[in-house]
């Protein structure tokens, strides 16, 4: 049965057309930006074919762009490895810290807790990347080294480590800067299940500990979209990864030797590329792989946080 | 040092004594006693506010759970004091069913049902706990509408429906002891029928210990054996039910009794 929609007062048609035009204007930006990375990306593309995407070399050429070899495989591979590291430590910090906020520490702590860690989002990436430098890579270095030496025949610790600057160093770097943003996720997911449910999971005679991993199996969806927005942030981040990964045109298969990512690529090169033909496209189409990335993990993430809240 | 308590063994009385509870400094429970006999019903009414839920969510002690929660006096449940017991055991005697259904929206109507004889590890075999799952829902009268959509999540269930299987996933346990706070405020009258029904089906066919709250006096009088009327924190009122129904002694029980509070 069709059913009319009663209409609506013009003046609310009005207000509704009006803000329509800054409503879009972030959509807008987002569509902008995809064209210009893709314009000004494609021309590399065109000109060294998909080699770009899948060669591991990274030789410029001054003067004639045919000489040179730009090769975007181990920026994407490091980017992905990375972020992956990142995800795989924060995911299991964020769900105890969840945990001990949400069901364990007195109010007075939790609060502090909380506040903490939102300062711990708010914080400029540069403090991160210093502290990298200054902290981070100095005591991992000697680590690497035994590692190196005592599982060096695995291909993941095979490599030379370089004074604690590396792949490992800064998917760890990641892990920290992410935590906050999985347990925000996670942790409004939590909060949010109804106090029947907690009921009924205690009055079955269940321990904290098993009613705690029941309710987070309901909120899994909420669990793999802060996962996934925590991937995105981790991938698209820049200076501190810049700062801890050792830049070097290395495919990350030792994790414990230094890599690049795309976005420390960009953000090491693009300075220069002007004097490189061709060199500024191959950093757009980077740009673009990057984008691409961030948009499809946020958009499944946001896609699962809607999944959560229509079933609790 | 006594000795834990590791197990019970039913029939269980509850015994309250002198019962006192404060929820931040505010006294819901002033001083009741009243006990809940094996193989009978026994209804808590009052109006609201009166600390009907309080009483049963202090029997299996998630009233502990509330910030700011004093408890004096005792709950003894077959000759034990609750408080003596450790908590999670105690609950695996005492179950206990809400106003609103609450089965877990992530777990099958099987799974469901056998938490908690999993968590327990009641069942030996997959075939036992296939037996218990079965038993709970039978009992809760559920078990014809979904033996064979074990399976589905409970998202597919009507509202009563879910109700019966937040009751059979409590009843999966076996507990002696059962507590029902409102199980059929939000729930249609077919529904509530099959409730009542299984509830005096668990009374007489398992000799369980029956304490539900209720705000009707008509469910009271078709399904309790005993009632107990509480007013602002205070027993009023305890009796077999027909005595109670028909020759109230107390005024706030016969204003409560017309629906005059």
């Amino acid at each position: 049965m069709a059913q009319k929609r009663p209409a609506e007062a013009r003046s609310d048609k009005l207000f509704y057309y009006a803000l329509i035009p800054f409503a879009s204007t972030a959509f807008l930006i987002i569509l902008l930006t995809l064209f210009v990375l893709t314009a000004k990306g494609l021309p590399a593309l065109e000109f060294y074919g998909l080699k770009v995407l899948t060669s591991t070399r990274w030789l410029p050429n001054e003067f004639d762009p045919e000489k040179a070899v730009y090769g975007l495989l181990p920026a994407i591979a490091g980017t992905l490895v990375t972020a992956i590291i990142a995800v795989v430590i924060a995911l299991p910090l964020s769900l105890s810290l969840t945990v001990l906020v949400e069901e364990l520490a007195p109010s007075r702590v939790r609060d502090i807790l909380s506040s903490l860690v939102d300062v711990m989002a708010g914080m400029p990436t540069i403090v991160y990347g210093v502290w990298g430098i200054g902290f981070l890579a100095p005591i991992l270095a000697p680590i690497y080294s035994g590692l190196q030496s005592t599982l060096g025949s695995l291909p993941l610790f095979s490599c030379e480590p370089t004074g604690g600057f590396s792949i490992l160093t800064a998917g760890l770097l990641l892990a920290i800067m992410i935590i906050p943003f999985i347990f925000a996720v996670v942790k409004e997911a939590y909060r949010a299940i109804p106090a029947t449910y907690r009921e009924a999971a205690l009055s079955l005679g269940m321990t904290r500990y098993e009613y705690t991993r029941l309710l987070m199996g309901m909120i899994k969806p909420a669990i793999i979209a802060g996962v996934l927005l925590g991937f995105g942030r981790a991938a698209s981040e820049t200076v501190a990864v810049a700062l801890v990964v050792g830049n070097a045109f290395n495919l990350p298969l030792c994790i414990i030797g230094p890599g690049i990512t795309v976005s420390s690529l960009i953000a090491n090169q693009f300075g220069e590329a002007n004097l490189y033909p061709l060199m500024q496209n191959v950093l757009y189409l980077g740009g673009l792989v990057l984008l691409v990335l961030g948009l499809a993990s946020n958009f499944l993430g946001i896609l699962m946080l809607t999944r959560v809240r229509v079933r609790v | 040092m006594e000795k834990a308590v590791t197990e019970l063994k039913p029939p269980l009385e509850v015994q309250i004594r002198e019962l006192r509870v404060k929820l931040e400094g505010r006294e819901i429970l002033k001083g009741v006693s009243l006990s809940a006999k094996p193989g009978a019903v026994t209804a808590v009414m009052g109006p609201s506010g009166s600390g009907k839920s309080t009483l049963l969510k202090t029997i299996n002690r998630l009233i502990e759970y509330y910030p700011g929660v004093e408890v004096e006096g005792d709950v003894v449940v077959g000759g034990v004091s609750a408080f003596e017991m450790d908590p999670y055991l105690l609950r695996r005697y005492v179950a206990m069913v809400f106003q609103t259904p609450n089965p877990f929206p992530h777990l099958t109507i099987y799974d469901n049902v056998a938490l908690g004889p999993r968590i327990h590890g009641l069942a030996k075999s997959k075939k036992e706990l296939d037996e218990i799952v079965r038993w709970a829902l039978e009992k809760a009268m559920l078990w014809d509408e979904v033996k064979d959509r074990l399976n589905d999540y409970p998202s597919k269930l009507s509202g009563g429906q879910q109700q019966r299987l937040s009751l059979a996933r409590a009843l999966a346990l076996r507990p002696p002891v059962l507590l029902l706070d409102e199980p059929t405020a939000n729930i249609d009258p077919v529904n509530t029928k099959k409730i009542e029904e299984a509830i005096i089906g668990l009374a007489r066919e398992e000799g369980t210990t029956v304490l539900i709250v209720t705000h009707t006096p008509q469910q009271a009088a078709r399904i309790s054996d005993y009632i107990a009327v509480l007013y602002e924190g205070r027993l009023v009122e305890w009796g077999p039910t027909k005595e109670v129904v028909l020759r109230p002694r107390h005024e706030i029980t016969r204003a409560y009794l017309k629906g005059e509070i």
